[in-house]
């Protein structure tokens, strides 16, 4: 039998977290799917949706600043967290990594490129000058279907190079 | 397909316990309805895909302070369990003491799980990449069993995997991984890890092969672990090519024995994906390499000596 210390210890409905630099108040089940709380309880659905087991990265966002899966990130997980989807970046004006992608032919049917774009600015913040290693390790957990890598990675070196150049 | 489970899994509770032992409490009381989740990324994937029912009660390990970060000791690292796999990844005394382990976790899954995936979770999965490791550098799990704290050796917690179940109560909290240094007596230490899978990143492994060794200043081997896993096969070690190699020098006759003992002594699951035979071959091949790099770069200065392989 629970006791009544012990009940207290039990999560509630209510998530309270910052998403895209808005404080949130969110009435869910506590393990509800981040990446349906993003796409159906909040219509950002910039974050997609795919494989649904962390394998392809199309629901990547940032928690923290660290790049995770959506689909196996729960409510419960997310609670006092800072939370960045791609609505979130470049919000007053193009980001730089989406503005490398337009112009090194990063996207082709373009469903992977926002979780390709949250990958990269997880990198970029954390390294700011990543070797190829880094890059592939970094994107390692996003598939592009339409397999087109070549431009993805011209599209992360010029990204870098800009970087390295305002600096 | 996971719309349909999205209800079933939205369902569970969460409890939030403040210290292990109320965590084991919870277990206790709540029983099989109830399951410790640390990351959670392996649970969720096998909800969503239906290889394991969604249970009734979650039990949130991340609530429980000081299960997180790792720890340089004197001869050890000390690795809480619910350290996440990025953060071993990246951990400063891990990558400068314990190259293996940063390799193995490296090969696990993609940056992003490791983020949410922690080491506890790879260890109690049983099947998990990081396994190995833990068997060759002799690593203590440290367990909450309720009653009092439990440290068993990593290789033998493995063997016993082999006969029966773990108890589900029992909570890993940290692992304690020995640093292994060169010494006049051995001044040579080497080790490897290899993963192979069906493609080169982001793979599940097929064969996964762990070494930790030490060598006289003679070059005869002063003492070798050797674990072998991957896929769904539980990491064992190579108890019979270990006592091969030990004392010897490595030549063309001894390495040919060790290449038939691994061939016999590991024991993998095979799938749809890979027989047993591939796979055996593969550890073979990895391990036998191994050795025989690591002494051809020791034998003057990398220069083939009488006998090679």
């Amino acid at each position: 039998m629970i006791n009544k210390s012990l009940a207290e210890r039990r999560s509630d409905k209510e998530l309270e977290c910052e998403i895209n630099g808005q404080p949130m108040s969110l009435e869910v089940p506590p393990t509800r799917r981040l990446l349906a709380i993003l796409r159906d309880d909040l219509q950002l659905t910039g974050t997609k949706v795919s494989c649904e087991i962390g394998r392809c990265g199309a629901c990547m966002v940032l928690v923290d600043g660290r790049p995770v899966n959506s689909c196996l990130t729960m409510a419960y997980q997310c609670q006092g967290k800072k939370i960045t989807t791609i609505e979130g970046i470049g919000q007053d004006e193009v980001d730089p990594i989406q503005q490398c992608f337009l112009e090194e032919g990063g996207y082709q049917c373009g469903y992977c490129t926002p979780g390709m774009i949250v990958s990269v600015k997880a990198l970029l913040d954390d390294n700011r000058d990543p070797g190829i290693e880094d890059i592939e390790e970094a994107l390692s957990g996003n598939l592009c279907r339409c397999t087109g890598y070549g431009g993805i990675v011209r599209s992360v070196h010029k990204a870098v190079q800009l970087r390295r150049n305002s600096s | 397909m996971a719309s349909g489970y999205e209800d079933k899994i939205m369902s569970p509770s969460v409890w939030h316990p403040r210290d292990t032992t109320e965590a084991w409490t919870f277990k206790k009381l709540l029983d099989s309805d109830a399951i410790y989740v640390a990351g959670g990324t392996l649970l969720r994937t096998q909800w969503e895909s239906g290889l394991a029912a969604v249970p009734k009660h979650l039990i949130d390990l991340s609530s429980i302070p000081g299960l997180t970060g790792i720890e340089k000791k004197e001869d050890s690292l000390a690795i809480g369990a619910l350290t996440t796999l990025g953060q071993c990844r990246k951990d400063p005394d891990v990558l400068q003491h314990s190259p293996l382990l940063v390799e193995a976790v490296r090969s696990i899954a993609a940056s992003s799980v490791r983020n949410l995936a922690t080491i506890g979770g790879n260890i109690v999965s049983r099947v998990g990449d990081s396994l190995p490791v833990f068997i060759v550098c002799q690593a203590e799990f440290e367990w909450n069993t309720g009653l009092s704290p439990m440290t068993e050796d990593a290789s033998e917690w493995v063997e016993r995997l082999q006969v029966q179940l773990p108890k589900a109560s029992h909570l890993l909290t940290r692992v304690h991984l020995p640093l292994f240094r060169e010494t006049d007596l051995v001044p040579k230490r080497f080790g490897a890890f290899h993963k192979v899978g069906r493609r080169e990143a982001f793979t599940p492994s097929l064969v996964t092969v762990a070494i930790n060794g030490g060598m006289k200043p003679d070059g005869k081997i002063a003492d070798i672990r050797i674990a072998v896993g991957g896929g769904q096969t539980i990491p064992h070690r190579l108890v019979a090519v270990e006592k091969i190699l030990k004392g010897q020098i490595p030549n063309r006759e001894l390495l040919g024995e060790a290449y038939h003992a691994v061939m016999n002594g590991y024991r993998p699951k095979s799938d749809p994906f890979a027989t047993d035979d591939y796979r055996k071959k593969t550890a073979a091949n990895l391990i036998i390499t191994e050795i025989w790099k690591t002494y051809s770069e020791w034998a003057d200065g990398g220069r083939e000596p009488d006998g090679a392989y």
